[in-house]
């Protein structure tokens, strides 16, 4: 980059340079058209657009926070009218008010990064609620998408190399079977054949996030426990997902193999190894980088029905919850954690990309114009 | 008296397609290659040329198959190596070592996501032997030398992705890589296709230079005759998977004696001089899989008689020359066949 592209001698150039080079102008304006920041922008409209369709989807629904409220301190024996007016007031926000107002409210609150409290547990802020059951899910689902990928990668590409032999089309049938299953009947699979017929799952056990009386915090015995309760949801995000990742990865690695460069590089007498992680491998991944997001997105959205089969407390769970109970902002404020998760990872996902292939990322042999 | 550096007796590819039935993209090919000579395969598309090319280094795609014959190629010091018979790993140092190969389309020859320079170390690594292990001074510095032999500039270069160079510069960057282990043998295969004319002019001149100073052998398989008759010591025809006729570039171009080299000469306008009545062969050439009978260029050709369909010729020796170089054609009318046409060499 040149400091001198304002140099003195330069002529102004013609009106028409609307793709200004970069390092041009001001500061800000260099900051504003820099990749990073572009992305940046873009995700936080994502993440604007994705929480205003839960704002009034959630409002569009029948029922509202205060008939919840209401139903259950109706049932201590306080009259319905009397039980309306106790909701109300307990809540931290007028539903009486204009859309409008409770939109601008809401919003002008979670740019300053307050998320508003709960519905349902009075008086708690909603940060708090996710933060609660948000690693649970991290943990659970990103161990289930890195083994699913690992695992898929490595039998697609023996899939790939010993395309119609015996080992290809039984784990061909394999993944797409498991690609057709629906998570959550693979995780009320696991259970019940784990249990009845296998016997090796003990679910009483096994269910939840940990077991009772075993303290949270960094120690062996709380590591140890986490991992065995996660044993369930990991596997079924891995099951659920890994036969699509060997069925990409198949066709991916398919393709490349049929490439020239393959064949010249056995020519040129590489390792087979070399070839194969390189010149294979390689480039057969290229086009699945941007679906791994994808994935993570898809996965999340499954964990509302995983974690409810498995009782497994995460955010999954905490959407069914909210919804169920009309919780505003502990729904909003799932939408813009997972949104905010789902969006970075994409960012993640392209930042990795651009590493891999250098033909998307800018040259960095001047050119001389 | 000089041994062949490469011997192929009787090689025959097939190619399978269904269940049983096979695809014989080479049948019965034999020739002699010798140490520094160069011989062109010329034919039409589909004839089995780029598979016989691909077939001398093991390299046919998953569903080819040789089925039968040898390729022996001999060292200096008299020992030989039976290629279709070495193990996986003596293959892999067989490669490039004693025998490289330019493919068509450099275009797609380069792993798009490593650098040029990785490709050099790539190869030289995969090479390397012996006592002393090659610094990376020595692998930039060998990769500069062979770069500079092809007149492109190292730096630049060793330093670019694939999708940034142009194609004639992969196509000398590719040649030069092939030349990186000093190999005898170098099988080019239509290397100049995808190229504009004075590439194509600057890199034969380079390969022209190269050979001499080098002195590998070399097979070049091609569809263009002008390119054959400039760099060929010999030609070889190819028919529908067969070598038809073969002899020296003077005798095949300016005495062909098979009917179909005559056709495919009367095909290639001259560049200097009248111009002739230019013909094309009649028909196109015949699906491998289902062969006429007798001579397969019996239903295209004009020479034909009705023997022609019962017995294919064999490759009969018209005239005897040393070191394998004598003048042969398989065609039962070889004898009756006169062509004879100023040929203004262009070079």
């Amino acid at each position: 980059m040149s400091d001198q592209a304002l140099s003195p001698t330069a002529k102004a150039p013609p009106p028409s340079p609307p793709p200004r080079p970069p390092g041009s102008g001001s500061l800000i304006g260099r900051v504003w058209r820099a990749y990073a920041f572009r992305r940046f922008r873009r995700a936080v409209l994502v993440v604007f657009i994705v929480t205003n369709a839960g704002f009034f989807l959630m409002r569009a629904m029948p029922g509202d926070p205060v008939d919840v409220l209401a139903g259950q301190i109706s049932q201590r024996g306080v009259s319905p009218v009397e039980a309306r007016a106790l909701a109300i007031q307990s809540l931290a926000f007028d539903p009486d008010a204009p859309i409008w107002k409770q939109w601008w409210e809401y919003f002008s609150g979670l740019a300053t990064g307050d998320m508003g409290t709960s519905v349902t547990q009075v008086g708690v802020p909603v940060s708090d609620v996710i933060l609660k059951v948000l690693p649970w899910t991290l943990f659970s689902v990103g161990a289930g998408v890195t083994i699913a990928i690992t695992l898929g990668l490595l039998l697609g590409m023996l899939m790939a190399y010993r395309r119609n032999s015996r080992v290809d089309h039984a784990l061909s049938l394999i993944a797409s079977v498991m690609g057709a299953i629906p998570n959550y009947l693979i995780a009320i699979a696991l259970v019940t054949l784990g249990s009845t017929v296998f016997g090796v799952i003990d679910f009483l056990k096994m269910r939840g996030r940990y077991s009772q009386g075993v303290e949270i915090g960094f120690n062996l015995e709380f590591i140890g426990d986490a991992l065995y309760h996660g044993i369930l949801p990991i596997a079924t995000y891995t099951l659920a997902t890994v036969g699509t990742w060997m069925l990409v990865m198949k066709a991916a690695t398919t393709e490349v193999l049929g490439d020239d460069y393959v064949t010249v590089a056995r020519a040129r007498g590489l390792t087979d190894k070399r070839i194969a992680l390189t010149y294979v491998g390689r480039n057969a991944v290229l086009p699945l980088v941007p679906q791994v997001a994808i994935a993570l997105a898809t996965v999340i959205g499954g964990a509302i029905l995983v974690e409810q089969v498995l009782a497994y407390e995460g955010l999954g769970l905490l959407t069914l919850e909210s919804v169920n109970n009309r919780d505003y902002f502990v729904l909003q404020g799932v939408l813009v954690i997972g949104t905010s998760v789902v969006v970075f990872t994409n960012w993640i996902a392209d930042l990795v990309y651009g590493r891999l292939d250098p033909r998307v990322r800018v040259s960095d042999v001047e050119v001389t114009s | 008296m000089t041994e062949p550096i490469l011997s192929v007796r009787d090689l025959s590819i097939m190619y399978t397609t269904g269940r049983k039935t096979g695809v014989t993209a080479a049948a019965d090919v034999s020739f002699d290659l010798y140490p520094g000579q160069s011989m062109a395969l010329v034919g039409e598309s589909g004839c089995g040329k780029t598979t016989l090319g691909l077939g001398l280094l093991r390299l046919l795609p998953r569903l080819g198959k040789v089925s039968s014959g040898e390729i022996v190629y001999r060292f200096k010091d008299g020992m030989s190596l039976d290629i279709l018979r070495l193990g996986k790993e003596d293959l892999r140092k067989f490669r490039w070592h004693e025998a490289a190969m330019v493919f068509q389309g450099a275009m797609n020859s380069f792993n798009p996501v490593l650098r040029i320079g990785e490709h050099f170390t790539d190869t030289l690594r995969s090479h390397e032997g012996g006592e002393r292990r090659l610094t990376r001074a020595d692998i930039a510095e060998r990769a500069a030398e062979l770069l500079r032999m092809v007149r492109l500039e190292p730096a630049r270069v060793l330093r670019s992705f694939p999708h940034e160079l142009s194609g004639g510069m992969k196509q000398r960057i590719l040649i030069a890589l092939a030349l990186a282990l000093e190999p005898q043998v170098l099988v080019l295969d239509e290397p100049t296709t995808a190229l504009d004319i004075l590439t194509q002019r600057s890199i034969v001149e380079q390969l022209h230079e190269l050979r001499e100073r080098l002195g590998f052998a070399m097979v070049f398989i091609t569809h263009d005759l002008g390119l054959a008759a400039e760099l060929a010591d010999r030609v070889a025809t190819m028919y529908a998977g067969r070598i038809i006729e073969t002899g020296t570039a003077e005798d095949v171009f300016y005495e062909p004696r098979h009917p179909y080299t005559v056709g495919l000469i009367k095909a290639v306008p001259p560049v200097v001089g009248d111009l002739p009545e230019l013909s094309s062969i009649p028909g196109s050439p015949p699906s491998l899989a289902d062969l006429p009978s007798g001579c397969s260029f019996h239903p295209r050709c004009g020479y034909v008689r009705d023997e022609c369909t019962g017995t294919r010729p064999e490759l009969t020796v018209l005239t005897e020359r040393a070191l394998d170089e004598g003048h042969a054609a398989a065609c039962l009318r070889a004898g009756e066949i006169e062509y004879t046409r100023k040929v203004v060499a262009s070079a």
